[in-house]
């Protein structure tokens, strides 16, 4: 099951094609290197733009949320076994 | 004879167990395990399953519980509309630039008419078909398969892609035409239901074929004059109704409706009421968004093996929550007395039109004032931000896209 975090992070990142290619984030003072982005998504929240990244860092697979209106990025979920 | 144009191509792209292996696009972990998807946490409905669920017996529509009966190991996950909705957007753009007649049929499936095309850009349709899931894999990831059925019509194309082993395409030529529709199943036939396949099957029909051994007089008496000829369609491969609609252009939606099954029975008018509003609150939503009005209301209610449901049609045209509220729940709902408990609520409003001179009643003045900033509110940080006293201290329902996508002129359209 994917366990609620919803903690602001740091990310670094890439722009490549046009599109923010997130490639580490900083959270609780660990820097993560992401492995591979699985899938991004654009949703919205009223009229505030919002994009879903599911990334890989190691073993683990974290769901990131970049605010596109405030510009900044939340750690929204992470998956747990 | 009846007839078929080979010269048309008509490609059907579905996407193979959607919502699941986008979850297994995500995240690797879940890939070759069995997934059901359910509406929230909590829920017990499987509204969709990985192909390795399927493969243990566990369909869409299964009970959690049976489905953990099946497979022990089922994976339950809620479902994300929004995510799934944005990776047909994304597919939509994939689908456009290689025809300019794209139709997304549902949240997974869309056809792409490139009769027009082909003579130039794509000479063989076999090798377009791989190129249009290599396209899918680079935009959504490479767990993400597709059938792909390919024909001289939509009927064909759909019929080519249920039929086609996972990931794989199968084109519909003259020459293996019938023997497909002397082997297909009706449940891979898009139109006929349960109910006709059941009908189909006391005559002994049990693939589309056998069909042509009936008369149109002897179809007629059985299945009446619609469906005989629609029977008749289908048996050759032909276009049926049911698609040729789908050529016609759809400038707006008829209807919005919006219904919801409850975690539980409710017996509670404080909740029933809620519930009623709720749903009447997305409904005007969605038609205020796309600058309509309609004039006929419907409610249906089910539980307990029992139904009832009723309509009025009126003569002016409603755009607002608190006349479809008044409408439906004090003038059709109260007026029911209401003998069993509900698990599923539906609201509709119809007869849509576009929203021509305003009304020049102090009332409806006064109301569309107030619902122009509560739109103005709502647009802006999201539904339900400002709502009504009724929803306090009630869990919202909130918007939610289904499989078959029935509002997509509203969930595809710009401004959503």
């Amino acid at each position: 099951m994917y366990q609620k975090i919803g903690e602001t992070i740091k990310v670094a990142g890439v722009y490549k094609n046009h599109t923010f290619h997130p490639f580490k984030f900083l959270w609780h003072d660990r820097s993560l290197k992401i492995d591979q982005i699985t899938l991004i998504s654009d949703v919205k929240d009223g009229t505030v733009k919002k994009r879903f990244y599911s990334v890989i860092v190691g073993q683990e697979v974290y769901r990131l949320l970049f605010n596109r209106e405030t510009e900044s990025w939340l750690l929204d979920e992470l998956w747990v076994d | 004879m009846p007839e078929i144009d080979w010269n048309r191509k008509i490609l059907l792209v579905d996407i193979n167990s959607y919502f699941a292996t986008l979850l297994q696009q995500e995240n690797p972990h879940l890939r070759g395990k069995p997934i059901g998807i359910v509406k929230d946490v909590g829920r017990t409905c499987i509204i969709a399953a990985s192909k390795e669920a399927k493969q243990l017996g566990i369909a869409t529509g299964s009970n959690a519980h049976q489905g953990k009966l099946k497979a022990p190991n089922l994976i339950l996950l809620p479902a994300q509309f929004d995510r799934y909705l944005d990776a047909t957007k994304r597919l939509k753009k994939v689908f456009s630039q290689i025809s300019p007649k794209t139709y997304i049929y549902s949240l997974d499936e869309a056809f792409i008419d490139v009769t027009d095309c082909q003579k130039y850009l794509y000479h063989n349709i076999e090798e377009l078909a791989l190129t249009i899931q290599n396209s899918i894999k680079k935009e959504l990831g490479e767990w993400v398969t597709c059938n792909i059925g390919i024909g001289p019509n939509y009927l064909t194309a759909k019929l080519a892609s249920n039929i086609a082993p996972k990931g794989n395409s199968l084109t519909i030529t003259p020459d293996n035409l019938d023997g497909i529709l002397a082997e297909a199943p009706f449940s891979e036939v898009c139109g006929v239901g349960m109910r006709l396949e059941s009908k189909l099957k006391r005559l002994g029909i049990t693939n589309p074929y056998q069909i042509r051994f009936y008369s149109g007089s002897e179809l007629e008496n059985y299945f009446g004059p619609f469906w005989s000829k629609e029977l008749l369609k289908i048996a050759y491969g032909e276009e049926t109704h049911h698609f040729d609609l789908l050529e016609i252009p759809h400038i707006q939606m008829k209807s919005v409706g919006r219904s919801i099954t409850g975690y539980h029975l409710y017996d509670d008018e404080r909740e029933i009421k809620a519930i009623i509003y709720n749903l009447i609150s997305e409904v005007i939503h969605k038609v205020r968004k796309m600058g309509l009005a309609g004039r006929q209301v419907s409610i249906f209610l089910n539980g307990q093996d029992q139904f009832w449901s009723n309509h009025t049609t009126i003569k002016h045209l409603i755009n607002h929550e608190q006349e479809m509220f008044e409408m439906i729940y004090h003038q059709l709902y109260r007026k029911w007395h209401r003998s069993f408990k509900i698990i599923k609520f539906a609201v509709r409003l119809s007869l849509l039109e576009k929203i021509g001179q305003n009304s020049l009643l102090l009332d409806w003045q006064k109301q569309e004032k107030v619902h122009q900033a509560l739109d103005k509110v709502n647009d802006k940080y999201g539904l339900f931000t400002l709502r009504t006293g009724a929803l306090l201290n009630q869990p919202i329902i909130r918007p939610e896209v289904t499989g078959f996508l029935g509002d997509r002129l509203y969930q595809l359209s710009n401004n959503t």
